[in-house]
């Protein structure tokens, strides 16, 4: 082992230690368990950053291949810490005001995100597995954090049921990959195939089975059905979180095994990927216009939208556009995440106890009454639906820019009527706010101002400068060998 | 009598005794104590029988794993650690009966087995798998990350289990 080893998992380390560190100091030194931990775990994900962003331009893989240093690697590192770092602004006040206040909270985030910076940087499929459960465990409990009324228990319950049933299917696929290539690593499975040593049926069904587990993670139709029922029974905070966090590290899964070690199983799986992209973008956005509760909305935007991110991986095997197709993904989940806290900040800031406060038509008057919180919410639907200037417009350019160039044109085209359809229901929320009278009670407390305010700042201003970020999630090109 | 005999009857007797002591203690959790204690002895008997393997799989899982789940789970589930009742019921001279037959019965059927009493070749010194394992497990050059981030995961397993079950005031 070298020193080098260990720099490369330097953020993972510093956020492993410091969550562990912060179980002790939470129980034996702050004591009265709502002070300081949370800014603790936020200071931790900030020295975490320091160290991610540190590597920056670095490429090498270490641990003799199980774990790899790129540009993809440190640009979703740094997407997770700072998710966390929204996870906790969220939390903060939110937990206080519904009563289940406990510092266990921030101490399953940072273990959560951990899992998900593990994911990053896997280049091993048993380092994949592993990563999978690490991220999925803390939110198991994180999903069930309201006990002991009957929601949060009921999203727990199938959360963990189906998480366990999907990390079935991931173990059952490395198992046959493994079969197919007699290694587990990525960079050996490439070499397999390229050796012509490989059975490619098997890996094809291997390789399908994994993108079934973690089809369930992002959410993708047809593996969905239990999105609606957790984002709505989980606190909002955890919701918001797991619907960016989760995602993101479900889809960095994806793009390192599918992009890196699979590009010749394209014939038979880039026809499943393209099926699978258009079927959850139609029946995100479809549903979705049904929904009376705004947490149930978001969570089928959220299928959306990971139908939307799942396009760019049905050009994963065409390697002039590959590249291309990760950078608009990786920017694509930027700009989700950032709408989605923002959107998730103004639902936390109207919800009540005993999940009041989120039918659509609590958000009546909005606009005259919280004219700022309205207009934040206005960009966030905006910018979900993909109007300019916000940054899913930017987002969308770009993914269907690469899907074109990979010559999927029906699939860019049912993107872009799926994307009208979801006006429908995006704007009937700004329509709500602005339109309609009625008596909002909000509880806006400053971190939920603060994150409001500069999600929408940033939506906006950051797709007027969008070329700056694309640059940098270009440079995130998958380099294993 | 050689060191080896004398090392396996003190481990046989306290292997036994713990055993023993699993049934007839009262408390749940000196129960789960005890029982690792058995497993111990156990995974000694396999050392001097010269099965390394399965003396470290001994520990690791049963002692390791299973035990610290039925700790866990008796923590977290009961209230009471302590039976009041009695121990047995009225059919007990019959589950005596039928145990003593059992085991009489098992006697039976190994005397007659014919490699029941000779002495089986001692395993050879070079083919050492625990080694290898070992190693592969620690190794930065094979598997070190997936075993620490493993222990890891546990950790934040442990934590979320005892966030579900604990009973909120």
């Amino acid at each position: 082992m070298n020193v080098q080893d260990l720099y490369a998992i330097s953020p993972l380390i510093v956020l492993v230690t410091w969550a562990t560190l912060l179980i002790l100091v939470d129980v034996y030194i702050i004591r009265d368990r709502n002070g300081g931990t949370p800014i603790l775990a936020a200071l931790g994900l900030l020295v975490a950053m320091g160290f991610a962003i540190a590597q920056t331009g670095q490429q090498y893989t270490a641990f003799n291949g199980m774990a790899v240093v790129d540009g993809f690697a440190i640009f979703l590192q740094v997407l997770f810490l700072g998710s966390g770092l929204v996870g906790i602004a969220l939390a903060y006040n939110y937990l206080q005001r519904m009563g289940i206040e406990r510092s266990e909270y921030y101490i399953l985030l940072l273990y959560s995100i951990s899992g998900m910076m593990l994911m990053a940087i896997a280049a091993d499929l048993i380092v994949v597995f592993l990563a999978l459960e690490l991220l999925s465990i803390p939110l198991y409990v994180l999903a069930g954090f309201g006990r002991p009324k009957v929601e949060p228990e009921e999203a727990a319950l199938k959360y963990f049921l189906l998480g366990a049933f999907a990390g079935g299917f991931v173990v059952y696929g490395i198992a046959l990959a493994f079969g197919a290539t007699a290694t587990t690593s990525l960079a050996g499975i490439v070499q397999a195939v390229n050796a012509g040593s490989a059975n490619l049926t098997l890996l094809s069904i291997g390789a399908a089975l994994i993108l079934i587990g973690l089809g369930f993670k992002v959410a993708a139709v047809p593996f969905h059905m239990w999105t609606p029922d957790v984002y709505q029974g989980a606190p909002s905070a955890v919701t918001a979180f797991m619907s960016v966090g989760a995602k993101a590290g479900g889809f960095a899964a994806l793009l390192r095994v599918f992009v890196s070690a699979l590009p010749e199983l394209a014939a038979d799986l880039s026809p499943v990927l393209w099926v699978l992209a258009a079927l959850t973008m139609i029946l995100g956005n479809v549903v979705a216009i049904a929904q009376g509760n705004i947490k149930r909305l978001l969570a089928y935007s959220s299928i959306a939208h990971a139908g939307y991110i799942l396009m760019a991986l049905v050009v994963f095997g065409n390697t002039q556009v590959s590249s291309d197709a990760v950078a608009a993904a990786l920017f694509y989940l930027v700009a989700y995440a950032v709408t989605s806290f923002g959107a998730w900040a103004v639902v936390i800031a109207l919800e009540k106890a005993e999940q009041k406060g989120l039918a659509l038509d609590d958000y009546a008057g909005l606009g005259r009454k919280y004219p700022g919180l309205a207009a934040a919410m206005a960009v966030f639907m905006l910018s979900f639906t993909g109007v300019p200037p916000t940054l899913g417009f930017v987002g969308k350019l770009y993914l269907f820019r690469t899907v074109l160039e990979g010559g999927f044109i029906w699939l860019a085209v049912i993107g872009v009527l799926t994307s009208l359809v979801s006006a429908y229901y995006y704007l009937r929320i700004v329509v709500i706010m602005y339109m309609r009278d009625g008596d909002p009670q909000v509880h806006a407390e400053p971190w939920l101002r603060l994150t409001a305010g500069v999600t929408a700042v940033a939506t906006v201003v950051l797709s007027l400068y969008a070329g700056p970020l694309f640059a940098w999630a270009s440079q995130a090109v998958l380099k294993l060998f | 009598m050689t060191a080896l005999q004398i090392i396996f009857l003190i481990t046989a007797v306290i292997t036994l005794g713990a055993a023993a002591m699993v049934v007839i203690t009262r408390n749940l959790v000196h129960a789960a104590l005890w029982l690792i204690m058995t497993f111990f002895g156990i995974s000694v008997l396999y050392v001097l029988l010269n099965a390394g393997f399965l003396a470290v799989a001994q520990v690791v899982i049963y002692i390791g794993a299973i035990s610290i789940l039925m700790i866990f789970a008796i923590m977290l589930t009961r209230r009471v650690q302590q039976d009041f009742g009695p121990q047995t019921n009225a059919a007990w001279p019959w589950a005596l009966v039928i145990a003593a037959a059992l085991f009489g019965g098992l006697i039976w059927i190994f005397s007659g087995w014919g490699n029941f009493f000779t002495q089986a070749p001692v395993m050879g010194e070079r083919a050492d798998p625990l080694r290898q394992l070992g190693m592969a497990l620690v190794s930065p050059e094979q598997y070190v990350i997936p075993f620490e981030v493993a222990s890891v995961m546990l950790t934040a397993a442990l934590i979320g289990a005892i966030m579900v079950a604990w009973e909120r005031k």
